[in-house]
């Protein structure tokens, strides 16, 4: 009984096991595409970021491939095809993930949704590209929504594609002191325990809100998974700051508001985090967000971000600030792939690798879905950014800085 | 094959954080301090390597040291309590040493690079391996020998007087008490020699990932520690094996492609591998299951 009971578990899990690795490698077929490979967090408290992602992702490649494809250096044409991976905002997730992604014969990987799983990411990279004495992966890694500042300088396979958020605030703030002469001190609300918005609030709004001569008069800490909020409202209260910054995700950044509303902390001015400007603030407590202002690099102005923003819908995703530099990523992938003439070879894509990453790091100027994106020599962007507030339930242009 | 060869040593880290809580386990005392004694192994041998630009072996062993003394001085408070009272006490402990390391700064310039501990931002750029030309396979080996040197101690602990002591105050600690057994002595000794492997295990990590911050270290990695020896088993140190693998290279790795199903899948495969094999993946019986095949011919 015991025997049977063992042999049948034994072969339910060797078949189960065999049926995955078999379903990931045989996407990966020897037809001559090109293998992009998308990974971010699908499931976990921040799912909805790699979900976007992802159907953005697939709407930009079906967008490129709708138009031919890439062109190869052989002048023949190949589509684009996509995998894309849960790595579940876990960093031993995210280096399983991409050792997996390196193994396989995808020339490009797109991702992580976490900065948390960035970070170790970029260190398992090779730190200078060409150094023989190092072992670390050599795969051009392109980021679309781990923001964290400073990230891409860990190695030089790695790349972002995210806002720069200490211009956005120091342009913010500025902005809003011309805008509100009569406001004068700041008080901060910041996620403690997430490596985003601990950096946001600690080495951005907390150190360019007094270059725009604004007085700092405190902080609240809260962490990622907190679900009460009262001392840290009442501690806001108590400051009785004109302007309330919040530096949290859109899960807790709720949580807060509604505390506010139910301690009557009315601030004359709320601030938000780059990563709130998104629909599940939104669906979260659009009326406790009436009002907050945040700088955002994406919404639907344009041509080409309405066709990004659709394409996203059209996947179950949506559009904001991270996934749709997912849509940019392709196509400035397309661009470089072309440029530099990869085969999409399965027995060069090392060489296609080395290719894509000399080509992304020579870069200095792309094309976005606001405007021209430039490149800085450590792999980051300077994107173009508007000011949102939200307005009875959506997010409306506030002000276009460049205007 | 780099791709396995990564999932080996993600098993291989977690085998021994998971052979950590086994040997304490046997003294018949649940903890979830393991994953605060694998911090100090990670943070202090990363410090180790970075700032003092020392060999990963000499900075594995001081730090598994640290980590060991830690967790003997942790055993003589948990002397005075148990069962829940010590789980409390444990995940505080745990808790405790997590918030140390989120607020613990101390960097230093080096080659031009402000790099160590950053309290919340976490440490990165531990980067011992791929500096020095360690392949995926030979990291991979690496902590296998070391892996297999553990398992081996323990399995030879088993079978020794030792282990007998150990199982004897697990099963009654009033009757090992009466016939002579050093409670004071085993409980601690447990502690520490868990702690002495959990340290090892936090050096590989923190080398492994190239960054840690605080938050890996929190309270569900203390509960995968214990959750490894108890789902495969208390009686052999292969069960710690069996449940990692099943755990990280099945659940984890083998149904990422499920999604968010994967999550749900995850708990209900677990309490349904506990309700087959209610002892542990490997038990008594599955032993002699074992045994049975190779002496039937």
């Amino acid at each position: 009984m015991l025997d049977s009971k063992l042999v049948r578990l034994g072969a339910v899990a060797a078949l189960a096991v065999a049926a995955s690795f078999g379903t990931q490698s045989e996407a990966f077929s020897a037809e001559k595409t090109v293998q992009i490979a998308g990974f971010g967090a699908k499931s976990g408290v921040v799912r909805s970021f790699g979900i976007n992602t992802e159907a953005v992702l697939t709407g930009a490649i079906e967008a490129v491939n709708a138009a031919g494809g890439v062109k190869l250096a052989d002048g023949s044409m190949a589509m684009m095809e996509l995998t894309f991976y849960d790595d579940r905002c876990n960093a031993e997730e995210g280096i399983s993930v991409l050792r997996r992604i390196a193994g396989s014969g995808a020339v490009v990987a797109i991702g992580p949704t976490c900065s948390n799983v960035a970070e170790p990411l970029f260190g398992i990279l090779q730190k200078n590209v060409g150094d023989e004495g190092d072992s670390g992966l050599q795969i051009p890694v392109f980021t679309d929504t781990a923001i964290k500042g400073g990230l891409a300088k860990i190695s030089q396979w790695a790349f972002r594609n995210v806002p720069n958020e200490n211009q956005m605030y120091k342009s913010l703030f500025e902005w809003i002191n011309s805008e509100h002469p009569d406001l004068k001190t700041v008080y901060g609300g910041v996620e403690e325990d997430f490596a985003h918005s601990r950096f946001t609030w600690h080495k951005v709004m907390k150190e360019r809100s007094p270059e725009a001569g604004y007085e700092v008069l405190g902080e609240s800490k809260w962490l990622l998974n907190d679900t009460n909020f009262t001392t840290q409202v009442r501690q806001m209260k108590k400051a009785k700051a004109d302007i309330v910054a919040i530096s949290a995700h859109p899960f807790t950044t709720c949580g807060v508001l509604k505390e506010m509303t139910r301690q009557r902390v009315k601030p004359k001015l709320l601030v938000g985090l780059t990563s709130s400007s998104s629909m599940e603030t939104l669906q979260g407590c659009a009326d406790q967000a009436e009002g907050i202002i945040i700088p955002t690099s994406f919404a639907p102005v344009t041509e080409a971000a309405k066709a990004a923003a659709d394409a996203a819908a059209k996947y179950e995703g949506s559009a904001d600030l991270h996934s749709a530099a997912a849509w940019e990523i392709v196509m400035i992938l397309k661009q470089v792939m072309e440029a530099q003439g990869i085969s999409a070879d399965g027995d060069a894509v090392d060489a296609d690798r080395r290719a894509i990453r000399d080509g992304l790091a020579s870069l200095k100027e792309t094309d976005g879905l606001l405007g021209k994106i430039q490149r800085t020599d450590e792999g980051e962007a300077v994107k173009p950014y508007l000011y949102v507030h939200a307005q009875a339930g959506q997010w409306a242009i506030l002000h276009d800085p460049s205007q | 094959m780099d791709f396995f060869f990564g999932l080996l040593q993600i098993i291989g880290v977690h085998t021994i954080l998971g052979l950590s809580a086994y040997v304490v386990l046997q003294t018949g005392q649940v903890t979830l301090a393991q994953a605060g004694f694998f911090s100090i192994g990670a943070y202090v041998s990363a410090m180790l390597t970075v700032l003092a630009g020392w060999h990963i072996v000499p900075a594995l062993l001081v730090a598994a040291t640290a980590a060991g003394i830690v967790a003997g001085i942790v055993g003589f408070p948990a002397l005075r309590i148990k069962g829940l009272m010590l789980v409390v006490a444990t995940i505080a402990f745990g808790e405790f040493i997590r918030l140390f390391w989120f607020n613990f700064d101390y960097q230093i310039e080096k080659k031009g690079i402000v790099v160590g501990p950053q309290g919340g931002e976490g440490f990165k750029q531990i980067r011992f391996f791929p500096e020095n030309g360690w392949s995926t396979l030979d990291v991979a080996i690496f902590i296998w020998v070391i892996v297999a040197l553990i398992m081996l101690a323990l399995w030879w602990t088993d079978r020794s007087r030792a282990g007998a002591v150990l199982r004897a105050v697990g099963e009654d600690e009033l009757a090992a008490q009466s016939v002579g057994i050093n409670l004071t002595a085993v409980k601690v000794g447990a502690f520490a020699a868990g702690g002495f492997i959990a340290g090892i295990g936090g050096a590989i990590y923190a080398h492994y990932t190239t960054h840690i911050e605080h938050l890996n270290f929190g309270v569900m990695l203390a509960t995968f520690a214990i959750a490894y020896p108890i789902l495969g088993g208390l009686r052999n140190v292969f069960g710690t094996l069996v449940a990692v693998i099943f755990i990280q290279g099945f659940l984890v790795e083998g149904l990422r492609f499920m999604g968010d199903w994967r999550n749900l899948l995850f708990g209900a495969l677990i309490v349904l591998a506990m309700n087959v094999q209610p002892r542990g993946l490997i038990d008594e019986r599955s032993v002699r299951l074992v045994r049975g095949l190779f002496t039937r011919n």
